[in-house]
């Protein structure tokens, strides 16, 4: 992945909950050809006015700020920023199905919080993580990547400090 | 009120005289209600394209009025809708402001493959600057003001609205209840701001004021925002020549002593050339297309950049700026010039240098022109509309296609008067001449238009001749006919070996063609009929058509080829390719 290489931006934006903003924010990134990762989009407090978080990997610094310049130009956003990792929070939440003996299960906990959702005699797990990216990925290989049956992750949030 | 009735209301409200477009299943109530107000002149095409062209060139010709006008084009749910699309994506192109009013099918049966049914809000949404699908009666009034307001605000461009039939047949609980005096947008988020930074107009004046060879690049956003005069002002005051983008033309007259006419892939060498060796350039209004760089990564490798531009997103999107103004032009030249760190000098040395380059080409060129012919004794396109500027003295409108002739149009025509240029830029779309020139000629009604067409895009649009004879608009229509896609022909000799694939083209008789339509036409062949023919098409009251057998063997120079630097300029071609 080219993520080793280049750096990692998250970009943030408000925006009016109207029909079809996120196909226009999506309809711009196919457009202008940008290399989107993740975006999730939540409720804001205020009502009406949704908050989108968009990670990509981008060596570029021009490009990135050209990104948030369209973002900005939708008529529905309301304002749009690039945050930098130094200066903001960016959370991750999965849920993991695998197979694991009791034993495996107890040296995870040492290392890792996690809540278990479901738990049948046959060893089947399923656990909810929340935390940084390479947190989750850690939590995988720890656990072998072989015993997981199903993973569903959420993308990046982010906040500023 | 009924929807229709909402909609047409607030069309009035906005001073709406005129509306093109065409009628079909899911629009008719909408048309019936246009139907009934003696105020709305409906103009009907014979392609919705035309109608979407028609209203462009009422807005077009209207720019640089105190009170523009904004073109608005109608169509049914469909295929009707589709055929707007070429329309409204050269609106956005060329920051047209444009609205188009589709009708849909009822909502009802929305999504299930109905008659005549298209996702119109898919297809226009990356096209156009805003998109809407009211779903409710009510939602009508609101959605075509804040339509109007995002088309004609800041930076121009095309709005589609498109409502459902049974929303249009809907009555609302409430009357029409619109004030202009209190209206606000709910737009939070959009962006718009026509006040320049002082910080930012102080570094341009410092820019400014240091620079040994500026030079303007003048672009559409000086006429959108009427500033040709500040624009002469700045430059007299500071010495600095001004080079025009393609929709830069006619913001001040051409021949201006300062003017180094168009810049770009075929512009002129004195502005090709002044641009390589400048020190700094003074972009306003326009957005570094592709057309004047060249080459981005060797245009103007030593020059510092101050970029005006009422759309933030186009400073830094091509060519860094040294200093960014996200203002209005109507703001930003006035502070510039009334600064009082600027200074007013002359660059007689810069200016000398120019002049220079002037020479370059000139006397090629006027031997070319004097000769009026090239192979086979045809007509040359350059001494056609050469003739055109003398006869009109450079004061009509200019209404051109693509192609060749109108890079021709672009260079030769002597603009005189403000805003008295148009055709389609970024978008290039072949047929557009015909149908912007009736939408110029009623934004204009007391000016002479001529659109001027090659035979290849006057055959796409030719249809709307039929709008022209119903209508009786007087429009002057010029046929360059050199029975080729002469612009394509051209890169062919340059760079395909002279393999002509795809461009040879066979005409119909454009005599009964034009008398078919009550159209007085006349053809030229020779050199001496040339302005006798068009001042007879100029003293003509109404319609009429002239069409000139033209040299497919005619090569537009200066040409700095596709992803080349100006500095790859071709200025001469020697038979079978480039020199």
């Amino acid at each position: 992945m080219s993520a080793n290489q280049a750096k990692r931006h998250a970009i943030l934006a408000y925006m009016q909950n109207r029909p079809g903003v996120l196909n226009k924010v999506s309809m711009l990134i196919r457009r202008k050809m940008y290399n989107i990762d993740t975006i999730t989009i939540c409720e804001s407090r205020r009502p009406g006015i949704s908050r989108m978080t968009m990670t990509l990997c981008e060596e570029d610094e021009r490009k990135v700020v050209q990104v948030v310049k369209q973002i900005a130009k939708i008529p529905e956003v309301i304002e749009a920023k690039s945050l930098e990792t130094e200066n903001s929070f960016w959370r991750e939440v999965a849920i993991i199905k695998f197979n694991a003996d009791p034993d495996l299960l107890k040296k995870l906990a040492h290392t890792y919080e996690f809540e278990i959702l479901d738990h049948q005699l046959s060893g089947r797990y399923i656990v909810q993580l929340a935390g940084p990216h390479q947190w989750i990925d850690n939590f995988v290989t720890d656990l072998g990547n072989d015993k997981v049956l199903e993973m569903a992750r959420s993308g990046f949030t982010a906040l500023e400090k | 009120m009924q929807g229709t009735e909402l909609v047409v209301k607030a069309l009035q409200d906005k001073g709406v005289r005129t509306i093109f477009g065409y009628t079909g299943g899911a629009i008719m109530p909408f048309l019936d209600e246009v139907g009934r107000q003696d105020s709305i002149r409906f103009i009907m095409s014979r392609h919705e394209q035309g109608a979407a062209f028609m209203a462009q060139g009422l807005s077009r010709g209207s720019a640089s009025s105190t009170q523009p006008q904004l073109g608005i084009c109608v169509a049914t749910s469909g295929p009707g809708a589709m055929n707007l699309v070429t329309g409204v994506a050269d609106a956005g192109m060329d920051s047209v402001p444009l609205l188009a009013i589709t009708g849909q099918v009822a909502s009802g049966v929305i999504a299930t493959d109905a008659f005549q049914e298209s996702d119109v809000v898919g297809v226009m949404m990356p096209l156009a600057k805003q998109v809407y699908m009211p779903l409710k009666v009510e939602a009508l009034e609101e959605t075509l003001h804040e339509a109007w307001y995002l088309a004609s605000t800041g930076r121009g461009g095309p709005v589609v609205v498109d409502i459902p039939k049974d929303i249009q047949f809907a009555s609302a609980a409430s009357d029409y209840a619109f004030d202009p005096a209190t209206y606000e947008p709910d737009l939070p988020g959009f962006l718009y701001s026509p006040h320049p930074s002082p910080e930012a107009i102080g570094d341009a004046v410092e820019l400014l004021n240091e620079a040994r060879a500026p030079v303007i690049l003048c672009g559409h956003g000086v006429i959108g925002s009427r500033q040709g005069a500040n624009l002469q002002k700045l430059a007299e005051a500071a010495d600095i020549p001004i080079a025009f983008t393609f929709h830069g033309l006619s913001a001040i007259p051409v021949d201006h002593p300062l003017s180094l006419g168009m810049v770009g892939m075929h512009g002129t060498v004195e502005a090709n050339r002044a641009l390589e060796h400048a020190d700094l350039l003074i972009a306003l209004g326009m957005r570094f297309d592709d057309r004047v760089t060249g080459k981005v990564a060797a245009f103007c490798p030593d020059a510092k950049v101050i970029h005006v531009d009422i759309d933030p997103s186009e400073i830094d999107k091509i060519i860094p700026a040294s200093v960014a103004v996200n203002a209005d032009l109507a703001q930003a030249l006035p502070a510039l010039i009334r600064h009082p760190k600027f200074l007013e000098q002359k660059r007689t040395d810069w200016l000398q240098r120019i002049d220079g380059w002037r020479q370059e080409m000139t006397a090629t060129l006027k031997a070319e022109i004097e000769k009026g012919t090239g192979k086979g004794g045809q007509l040359l396109m350059k001494t056609i509309v050469s003739q055109l500027s003398e006869t009109t003295q450079g004061k009509d409108l200019i209404v051109a296609d693509v192609g060749q002739h109108q890079m021709i149009c672009a260079r030769f025509y002597n603009y005189q008067t403000v805003n008295s240029w148009f055709s389609s830029g970024g978008a290039g779309t072949m047929g557009c001449s015909l149908p912007m020139a009736i939408g110029v000629k009623l934004a204009r009604p007391g000016e002479r238009v001529w659109s001027v067409s090659g035979d290849g895009g006057f055959q796409m649009n030719i249809q709307e001749l039929g709008t022209v004879m119903e209508y009786k608009i007087d429009i002057k229509i010029l046929l360059l006919n050199n029975r080729f896609l002469g612009m394509v022909r051209q890169w062919q000799t340059l760079f395909f070996d002279g393999h002509y694939a795809g461009t040879p083209m066979k005409s119909p008789d454009y005599g009964p063609v034009a008398q078919g339509y009550g159209i007085p036409y006349r053809k030229v062949e020779t050199v001496q009929e040339i302005a006798p023919a068009l001042q007879w098409a100029a003293d003509h009251d109404g319609p009429c058509m002239v069409e000139f057998l033209c040299d497919p063997s005619e090569i537009v120079l200066p040409m700095v080829p596709a992803g080349g630097s100006i500095s790859d300029m071709i200025t001469e071609v020697e038979e079978g390719g480039a020199s």
